[in-house]
């Protein structure tokens, strides 16, 4: 597919120089020392509050990033024509669908890479510090945290292309996006509030309701999946079978979102 | 090298509904080798049927092929260059970066790609900008930067959508000297413009297009004969499309 | 240049205007009194929902806030120093912290020190505690503390046991846990035990306030303990109880009558047992 590398070349190169990418970085940056502040001002369990800080700051400026510097490569072929250039080469519109998306996996690939690559440095300049209150620290669960976080982000990213194949405005898919990981990281925490035996819930649930709540559950990406923060911060165990099978979840809601997308698009007018 | 056949295209104007005709009937042939100016007032379809030429715009009726291929086919765009009506670029992209991206979507390998590039490059007088991001071109330049691109592949055919528009006279000529050049290599071009003196001095074959309908396919000489300009020709399609009589 | 310097003028202006003012303003703020319906914390199902993926960190940040209002009431003068809905609010807020992490250590710390001894909410402080240890299962010293609480608060002997025994499983338990819970258990040699259970506590509290609490008591009972063994003396040499406890020092057992750390003086219950004066005022919530 020697036609997707070029497309995946400059969507990538056309992200990683949007000046966005700076600020997030930047706030970023600020995050991370707030980390080494705000982790030594805990009593006790100072490597748990720099663990929790650093990999919450990683998702959020990660989250940044897909929605706004990713967003905005998708608006500037929606909104601003730009796609013209690019339908007008001898490729398909699902080589085009494709080609974006592994553009944007090398987008947020490298950013939460530089990302990471920071956060890593915070931590090991505060544990070098204060070693002592780093009870139960594991560098690979901080590391295998991170990488699920990125999956996460990459699955978010080809819903939000399932989104911009069929809207014609980079706004509602902005939108969109932020309802469906809003919806993806809180439905498993709704689910099992709802699977509460009623007398301790105090009121019951219809099963209407019940019914609506798992369909959705299958609909709507389960983000929450992918965050293992906690475990991270207190190394705690994790089964190989969960990664496995969660690292399959989400690559099977990619494959479904990125079919979908290019099947909607093949239908797509530029008028 | 183009043919039309029996294309329409009609369009949903908002959500109340109402439709619009953009093309009825459309039946045109392009040959090979010929510059072909399509005419017609704004609105009247010339930009919506190149934009089915190029697989933008899907048609209700009829089809389409360049080179023989169906235009729904992405091979039938191999042949064929496209400068849009005010192109629009990625912003962070370079000159040279842009010609690599429409280069290798080519199938052109690194060598023949780098060698065009400055070919073109120089021939578009951007050598100073070519390695500065799109966002920082002009609005000449970036139509510079267009023409560069739709050229890279060395493409048989050349469709350009009003690619005079908002030009100044150094770039209207040289959009001019192109067409000329490429005609003279045997190239067949198709380009759309409202303006008639373009369509009088570059074409060899015009069509006057009114209202969604072609109402006048020939020669330039032919359209001309009788001591006519261009302009009683078109104007006299427009009083007739309106129901009046010719001049 | 008259533009410039009347421009910088109005600027420099305008800057200590606004120093002054967010100072003022700070310092007006905290004379506000903090309304009870104003400490509402919003219940854990509804806020891990809310807290998305970021739990750990909200959890983080409802401790820190737990402790930074705690520290700000050690600056007032009024009494009671805390009331009761901030208590409230306070145990509230650990609970929200531990639920949306309920292995982060620090609440349950802070919780123990601070609900038991100066606001009597030993049985919530168990709780919490209780939550802590069923997950913390690498953790022997919150179910220690939770055994401390009922031992020496509740005088729920058995279930301290229970706690210690829980907490004798653990990795890198004291060995001490056991021959401790079993004496709490058989309510032998009752004084030494507590001698020994309030030394285990010393040795793992930091805050200065707590640890001379337990010094003080240790020095009580220590001696307490040494009039018991005097007692014990007497009996075995005279072949019944004393009557008063100057008999102890007059008999020659011991050289003096300990001091009690408390202020109050030590003396001999009808039974035979030491007592002390102060043991009434001591603890409000003891059962007499």
């Amino acid at each position: 597919m020697t036609t997707l590398w070029p497309i995946a070349l400059i969507t990538f190169k056309e992200g990683i120089r949007n000046r966005a990418v700076y600020g997030i970085t930047l706030v970023a940056l600020l995050l991370f020392g707030a980390t080494a502040l705000v982790a030594t001002m805990v009593p006790r369990e100072v490597g748990k509050v720099a663990v929790d800080m650093a990999l919450s700051t990683i998702s959020f400026a990660g989250l940044l990033v897909v929605l706004f510097v990713g967003i905005n490569l998708m608006a500037k072929d929606l909104d601003k024509r730009t796609i013209y250039t690019v339908l007008s080469r001898p490729i398909s519109r699902s080589q085009y669908i494709v080609g974006k998306f592994l553009g944007m996996i090398m987008l947020i690939t490298v950013t939460m890479g530089i990302l990471s690559f920071l956060a890593i440095s915070a931590i090991v300049m505060l544990k070098t510090i204060h070693g002592g209150f780093f009870t139960r620290f594991s560098w690979q669960a901080i590391i295998l945290a991170d990488c699920l976080t990125v999956l996460m982000l990459i699955v978010l990213s080809a819903v939000s292309f399932l989104f911009a194949s069929f809207t014609s405005s980079s706004f509602i898919t902005l939108i969109l996006t932020i309802i469906t990981y809003i919806i993806g990281q809180s439905l498993s925490g709704v689910k099992a509030l709802l699977e509460t035996p009623s007398h301790e819930l105090g009121f019951t649930v219809s099963p209407v309701t019940m019914n609506m709540v798992k369909a959705s559950y299958y609909l709507f990406p389960n983000l929450s999946l992918f965050d293992i923060k906690l475990q991270a911060a207190h190394d705690l165990p994790i089964s190989s079978s969960f990664v496995i099978w969660t690292v399959v979840y989400g690559l099977v809601y990619i494959a479904i979102s990125i079919t979908l997308a290019a099947l909607i698009f093949r239908k797509k007018e530029f008028p | 090298m183009i043919t039309i056949n029996g294309i329409s295209k009609e369009f949903k104007e908002g959500i109340t509904g109402k439709c619009v005709k953009a093309l009825e009937g459309l039946d045109l042939e392009i040959k090979q080798g010929e510059v072909f100016g399509f005419l017609g007032p704004n609105g009247a379809g010339k930009s919506t049927t190149i934009k089915i030429l190029m697989n933008l715009i899907f048609p209700n009726t009829g089809e389409a092929k360049i080179g023989g291929k169906d235009v729904r086919d992405p091979e039938a765009r191999r042949i064929v260059g496209y400068l849009p009506e005010s192109p629009y670029f990625y912003d962070y992209l370079t000159a040279e970066e842009l010609l690599w991206f429409g280069g290798k979507t080519a199938g052109m390998d690194a060598n023949n790609i780098r060698e065009r590039s400055d070919m073109l490059i120089d021939k578009v007088d951007l050598q100073n900008a070519r390695k500065r991001p799109l966002r920082t071109y002009s609005k000449g330049m970036v139509q510079r930067a267009g023409l560069a691109m739709a050229l890279i592949h060395d493409p048989d055919v050349i469709i350009l959508d009003e690619p005079m528009s908002g030009l100044d006279p150094i770039g209207r000529k040289m959009v001019g000297d192109l067409m000329v050049e490429l005609k003279g290599q045997g190239k067949t071009v198709f380009f759309s413009s409202h303006i008639l003196n373009d369509i009088e001095r570059f074409s060899d074959r015009a069509g006057i297009i009114i209202g969604g309908r072609l109402k006048r396919v020939d020669t330039l000489q032919n359209l001309l004969s009788g001591g006519k300009d261009l302009e009683d020709v078109f104007m006299g399609e427009v009083a007739l499309a309106q129901g009046g009589t010719a001049a | 240049m008259r533009r410039t310097i009347a421009i910088a003028a109005f600027l420099l202006v305008l800057a200590s205007l606004h120093v002054v003012a967010l100072g003022r303003s700070t310092v007006e703020r905290k004379q506000l009194p903090r309304g009870e319906g104003s400490a509402i914390v919003l219940p854990s199902p509804l806020l891990k929902i809310a807290a998305l993926e970021f739990r750990g960190l909200i959890s983080d940040y409802l401790f820190l806030d737990s402790i930074a209002f705690y520290g700000e009431t050690l600056n007032r003068t009024e009494r009671p120093r805390i009331k009761e809905w901030e208590w409230r609010w306070l145990y509230q807020t650990l609970t929200a912290s531990t639920d949306l992490d309920p292995y982060f250590l620090d609440p349950y710390l802070f919780g123990n020190a601070f609900f038991t001894w100066e606001a009597g909410m030993i049985r919530e402080t168990n709780d919490l505690l209780a939550k802590g240890s069923g997950y913390r299962t690498w953790d022997w010293m919150l179910p220690f503390f939770a055994g401390f609480n009922n031992f020496y608060f509740l005088q729920e002997n058995e279930k301290a046991a229970e706690f210690l025994m829980e907490a004798s499983r653990r990795p890198d338990a004291d060995p001490m846990l056991v021959s401790i819970a079993s004496k709490l258990v058989f309510k032998e040699k009752k004084t030494e035990t507590s001698i020994q259970f309030l030394e285990e506590m010393l040795q793992r509290t930091d805050d200065e306030s707590i640890r001379q609490r337990f010094t003080t008591r240790i020095e009580a009972l220590r001696g307490i303990l040494l009039l018991e063994q005097a007692v014990v003396q007497y009996q075995k040499r005279f072949h019944r109880k004393p009557q008063r406890i100057e008999l102890l020092v007059a008999k020659g057992i011991i050289q003096n009558i300990p001091q009690d750390p408390y202020g109050g003086k030590f003396y001999l219950d009808p039974s035979g047992s030491v007592k002390s004066t102060t043991e009434r005022e001591l603890m409000p919530h003891r059962k007499q």
